[in-house]
C-alpha cells in the first residue's frame, strides 16, 4: 500500500487567508502534527501575490486594484507576482528530509514540477519544466512556482493557469519590458497562456483538482486522501492572518 | 538650509541579471565619499534563508561603492550567512548597485 499524504481543498479564500494558511500548514508539518500535505485553492477576491523581495509599489498598480477590486498580499516565497484569477493555485508542505526530496533546491523544483507536468498530461497537454521557476506549454508560461525552506520544511506553491485576462492582468501588474529582453519576445502578453486556451473549452476547478491529484499521486508514488484543516492550524491561519499577511506592515515592508 | 544633506543621492536601478531575476535597487548613497547610506534590494529573484536579504542591506551601509569592494564584502556576507541565491548573484548584485551611481 502506498503512502497517505493529505489533500486539501481550500476554494474561494481570500489571498490574507491562503498565505496564511499554507504557513500554518508549514508550522504544523514541521512539528510533525500532521502529514505532507498538498493543497488546491482558488482566490477570493481575485489577488496579485508578490515575491518575498519585491516591492509593492513597483509592481502592482494600486489603483487599479481598488478599482477592480483586486486584493494584494506578500508572499513568504520569493519569486516574481502573480495575478491570480482564473487559476488553480497549488501548495505543497514537505520536510526536507523526507527521501523523495532533492536536498538541492533547484533539482527539488524540478521534482515538485514533475507532479504538475504529470497533472497536465492528465488533461492531455504537454508541458515541461523551465528553471528556475516556470512549467511552460507550447512555449507559453501555464505555471509559475516559488519555493521556501524553513523549520526544516519545504512549501512550495504554484500557479495553474485554467483561464487568462490579459488585459486586466497586466493593468493590475507592472510589468517592465526590460523582464523579457532577452527573451525576444516583444509582447508582454505572448508570454502566458492557460489551459483553456490549450484545450479550447471550459474546465472546472475541479477538473483541474482531479488531474493534479493524480499528477502528485504518480510523481511521489503516493495516496492523497481528502482532509481538514486540524483545529490548531485554523486557530494559526487566523493569528499569521491578522498579525502578517493582512498587514499593511507586512505588505508594504519593501 | 541644511548643509549637511547636500552630497546625499538617491538613485535606483533596474538590471537583468544574466540567466538570472530582475533586479530593482533603491539606493542611498554619499556622493561625495561614494558610499552606501542605505539600500534596498528588490526583485523577483529567491534567497534562502529570504530574511538574509536585510541582513546583507544592513551589512552593506557605508561600504565604498567600488565593484571590487563590493563583491568581495558581499561574498563575505553571503559565506558567513549560509546564503543561497536562485537567480541572482554577488556579481549580479554589485552590477546593479554600480547602475546607480549617476
Amino acid at each position: 500500500m502506498s503512502e497517505q499524504w493529505r489533500l486539501l481543498k481550500t476554494e474561494d479564500n481570500t489571498a490574507f487567508t491562503n498565505m496564511a494558511i499554507d504557513k500554518a500548514v508549514l508550522v504544523s508539518h514541521s512539528e510533525i502534527k500532521v502529514p505532507p500535505t498538498v493543497r488546491f485553492y482558488t482566490w477570493k477576491p481575485s489577488a496579485i501575490s508578490i515575491g518575498y523581495f519585491q516591492s509593492l509599489k513597483e509592481e502592482v498598480d494600486l489603483e487599479m486594484c481598488r478599482k477592480h477590486g483586486v486584493d494584494y498580499v506578500r508572499r513568504i516565497t520569493g519569486g516574481g507576482a502573480v495575478f491570480h484569477e482564473h487559476e488553480l493555485t497549488y501548495s505543497i508542505v514537505i520536510s526536507e528530509d523526507y527521501p523523495q526530496i532533492p536536498k538541492n533546491i533547484m533539482d527539488s523544483y524540478g521534482r515538485i514540477c514533475g507532479a504538475i507536468i504529470k497533472g497536465l498530461k492528465e488533461l492531455n497537454i504537454d508541458s515541461k519544466y523551465v528553471p528556475i521557476n516556470d512549467i511552460i506549454a507550447g512555449n507559453r508560461k501555464i505555471s509559475g512556482n516559488a519555493q521556501t525552506r524553513k523549520l526544516g520544511t519545504v512549501l512550495q506553491h504554484g500557479t495553474i493557469i485554467m483561464d487568462v485576462d490579459v488585459e486586466k492582468m497586466f493593468s493590475v501588474l507592472k510589468v517592465p519590458n526590460e523582464k523579457i529582453k532577452d527573451k525576444l519576445i516583444s509582447d508582454v502578453k505572448q508570454r502566458v497562456t492557460s489551459i483553456r486556451r490549450i484545450l479550447d473549452k471550459n474546465i472546472s476547478f475541479n477538473d483541474v483538482a482531479v488531474a493534479m491529484k493524480k499528477g502528485f499521486e504518480k510523481e511521489f508514488n503516493v495516496e492523497l486522501v481528502d482532509g481538514e484543516l486540524t483545529e490548531e492550524e485554523i486557530n494559526l491561519t487566523e493569528k499569521f492572518e491578522r498579525e502578517c499577511f493582512a498587514s499593511e506592515n507586512w505588505n508594504f515592508k519593501r | 538650509m541644511n548643509f549637511l544633506f547636500l552630497d546625499k543621492m538617491n538613485s535606483k536601478s533596474i538590471y537583468k541579471v544574466p540567466d538570472g531575476k530582475l533586479l530593482k535597487i533603491f539606493l542611498e548613497y554619499n556622493e561625495k565619499n561614494k558610499s552606501i547610506d542605505s539600500i534596498r534590494i528588490t526583485g523577483d529573484f529567491f534567497a534562502y534563508p529570504e530574511e538574509a536579504i536585510e541582513i546583507i542591506e544592513k551589512q552593506l551601509v557605508d561600504n565604498k561603492i567600488d565593484r571590487n569592494n563590493l563583491t568581495k564584502k558581499i561574498n563575505s556576507i553571503i559565506k558567513e550567512n549560509n546564503i543561497e541565491f536562485i537567480g541572482l548573484n554577488s556579481e549580479g548584485l554589485t552590477q546593479g548597485i554600480m547602475m546607480c551611481l549617476k
